[in-house]
């Protein structure tokens, strides 16, 4: 098996590899030395003064990045719960079953910038049609203006667009179980709320760590719903980690300091991530 | 607490699953449910375990209408054929499970699980993994399972059908050891199988289903003794009892140009269409025999199973040895006639050697 040109089967995949992944990583860390903006186009070294800057001046990054974190917690939980108990519904058999299982993807299948915009309407605070519904309770919340409640706007938006996908992997997963641990536990005198607990759940773990990772890292790059729905406002009170990095380098064309932003960032996602797939490896699968 | 049931009929296809299924089960028996694949047996056993609802029909047990009991109040356990097992949860769990579904003392579900481990041979495997034992071990985990509940009811549906043969030899002594120490008097036991071997050995009251029918009920004495009609005799006979088509005259059964004296039972017998049976241990090689030609010799364990054949007439011979033949190797035969069954053109028992009369006995 030791031929001379096996390294030149490689050399396609690897280029594509090098072209696509390493050289931007490599030229991102590069660029995060240097303090390329828009007077000083160029790849000039000034050191770790960008790193220095983020880690000490600049508390707006921080925030974002906090901001981010609740945001996309909340929104994967939400999406987690909300799809388990859809993808539940439909598993068994009910009626109209096919009829839903299409229903509940449809948001997936929509351009989420689109569908963004028509939220936007939707809860525009005096043109709106919500506002105009809660306007029979008296109430008019400041949808998009709050500090607070904007957030929960985007979760919205979010959860509205992204549960589907949740679903979908959910629903996968339910319908590759085993039928036979059901039929066990039935017998063994598990009522269907307990059947849940003590079988659907624990076997569908694996399944939901998977889910609940992926829809993770999507989540943290929340970029569109914010852009389009509220961009960032009111004041950075909805603003995220890569919408923040996003008006850094390619508003104010800090490309330098934007470029140290995002390696920080993508370490710390790095990071993060593996710490809670190792968390919830060990909570789920008790391993 | 007798657990009764009344024209169970089930037909959720064009065919009858169960039809008109009706029995009186009286606690501390042991009742075996005997009938070929897809004679509806695991049916039966789901009806009475509550996993499916008979499109008719009638189950009480203790003067209750089981029908209306969910499952997970029944009270009952079940082993199935695949060895189903909780995959996420070790040994131990696994048997734990059902008392944990009683909120069950942690202590008591510590001595109940170690019992049932103990008495399946299990005792060292509580923190395997499932998948990590072996199908033999895996089907005594569920049995365990079933065990630790001390269940009214206990249903067994083909426990060994899926286990190699060393392993069913093995498991069934251990099956017929757990039952005859009494699992606790007030137990009824069902348990299905295929195999009449089974059936003879568990030594319980047999249900002969076919088609979703009860064919027989009676002990599995009197099924093998005097099974009803042919097709009680070939369910209940591994391999199926021999049918040959024969005429009866003068006292002498005559088939394929083979004459040979009826035996008493059988020499009254005149009417048309009969069919002798005849168990393929009853007939033996004897050099003085009639001539058959071999069609075909398995080997299964210590026994030889040789298919003869004579004009239309086809015979199985099973031999206690292993024997070579070749295929159109001749060989001669003599049937242990005074043991044969007659069998009347509908099917019915006409005789038996054990006496009995149309199985109403």
């Amino acid at each position: 098996m030791n031929f001379k040109h096996k390294y030149f089967f490689l050399f396609p995949g690897l280029f594509v590899l090098i072209g696509i992944l390493i050289f931007p990583i490599i030229f991102v860390v590069r660029l995060s030395l240097s303090g390329w903006n828009s007077y000083n186009p160029g790849l000039d070294y000034i050191g770790l003064e960008n790193y220095i800057r983020l880690f000490t001046d600049d508390p707006r990054f921080w925030e974002s990045f906090f901001r981010l974190s609740f945001l996309s917690v909340t929104t994967v939980i939400l999406q987690y719960v909300i799809g388990f108990a859809l993808a539940h519904m439909v598993w068994k058999d009910i009626k109209f079953k096919r009829f839903f299982r299409v229903l509940f993807l449809v948001p997936m299948m929509t351009t989420p910038v689109i569908m963004t915009v028509i939220w936007r309407t939707f809860f525009h605070e005096s043109l709106g049609p919500v506002n105009d519904l809660l306007s029979v309770f008296g109430v008019a919340p400041k949808w998009l203006t709050d500090p607070v409640i904007a957030k929960f706007t985007v979760i919205i938006v979010e959860v509205w667009q992204w549960t589907p996908f949740m679903f979908l992997l959910l629903l996968a997963g339910l319908l590759s179980l085993p039928k036979e641990p059901f039929l066990a536990a039935a017998i063994d005198g598990a009522s269907p709320v307990r059947k849940f607990i003590y079988v659907t759940f624990p076997l569908m773990a694996p399944i939901s760590i998977g889910a609940i990772i992926i829809r993770l890292i999507e989540a943290s790059k929340i970029m569109d719903t914010v852009y389009v729905l509220t961009s960032g406002g009111p004041g950075t009170s909805t603003e995220t980690s890569s919408f923040y990095i996003f008006i850094k380098g390619l508003r104010e064309f800090q490309m330098g300091y934007a470029a140290s932003m995002s390696f920080t960032y993508l370490i710390i996602m790095i990071i993060s991530l593996t710490i809670i797939a190792k968390v919830l490896t060990k909570v789920l699968l008790k391993e | 607490m007798d657990l009764v049931a009344n024209n169970l009929s089930y037909k959720p296809d064009d065919q009858y699953h169960l039809n008109e299924v009706s029995f009186n089960f009286k606690e501390g028996n042991l009742y075996t449910i005997l009938g070929r694949t897809l004679s509806g047996k695991t049916t039966l056993l789901k009806t009475i375990a509550g996993l499916l609802t008979p499109d008719s029909g009638e189950i009480e047990f203790d003067g209750k209408n089981f029908l209306k009991v969910p499952v997970w109040e029944r009270n009952v356990a079940m082993v199935y054929q695949q060895f189903i097992n909780y995959p996420h949860l070790n040994v131990y769990e696994n048997i734990a499970f059902p008392l944990k579904q009683r909120k069950m003392d942690q202590s008591i579900i510590n001595d109940k699980v170690m019992d049932a481990l103990k008495s399946v041979g299990l005792l060292g495997y509580e923190k395997r993994k499932i998948q990590e034992l072996s199908g033999g071990q895996q089907q005594r985990v569920s049995l365990a399972r079933s065990l630790v509940k001390n269940a009214k009811i206990l249903l067994l549906d083909e426990p060994l059908v899926n286990l190699d043969y060393k392993l069913r030899e093995q498991l069934r002594e251990e099956f017929k050891n757990l039952f005859s120490k009494g699992l606790a008097d007030e137990t009824i036991l069902i348990y299905s199988t295929t195999d009449p071997r089974e059936t003879m050995e568990l030594n319980g009251e047999v249900i002969v289903l076919d088609e979703g029918k009860v064919l027989q009920v009676g002990s599995a004495k009197e099924i093998f003794e005097n099974p009803n009609s042919l097709k009680v005799a070939e369910i209940s006979n591994d391999p199926p009892m021999n049918i040959i088509e024969a005429k009866i005259s003068d006292n002498n059964i005559k088939f394929e140009g083979i004459n040979l004296e009826a035996p008493q039972h059988l020499s009254k017998l005149t009417e048309d269409g009969l069919k002798i049976g005849l168990r393929s241990s009853d007939i033996e090689l004897n050099e003085n025999g009639q001539e058959f030609e071999v069609e075909l010799a398995e080997i299964s364990g210590s026994e030889t199973l040789l298919h003869l054949k004579r004009g239309d007439t086809k015979i199985i011979v099973s031999i206690e040895e292993v024997l070579n033949f070749k295929i159109h190797d001749k060989v001669k035969i003599n049937f242990k006639i005074d043991r044969a069954y007659a069998f009347n053109a509908d099917g019915k028992l006409a005789a038996s050697p054990f006496g009995g009369l149309n199985g109403q006995n």
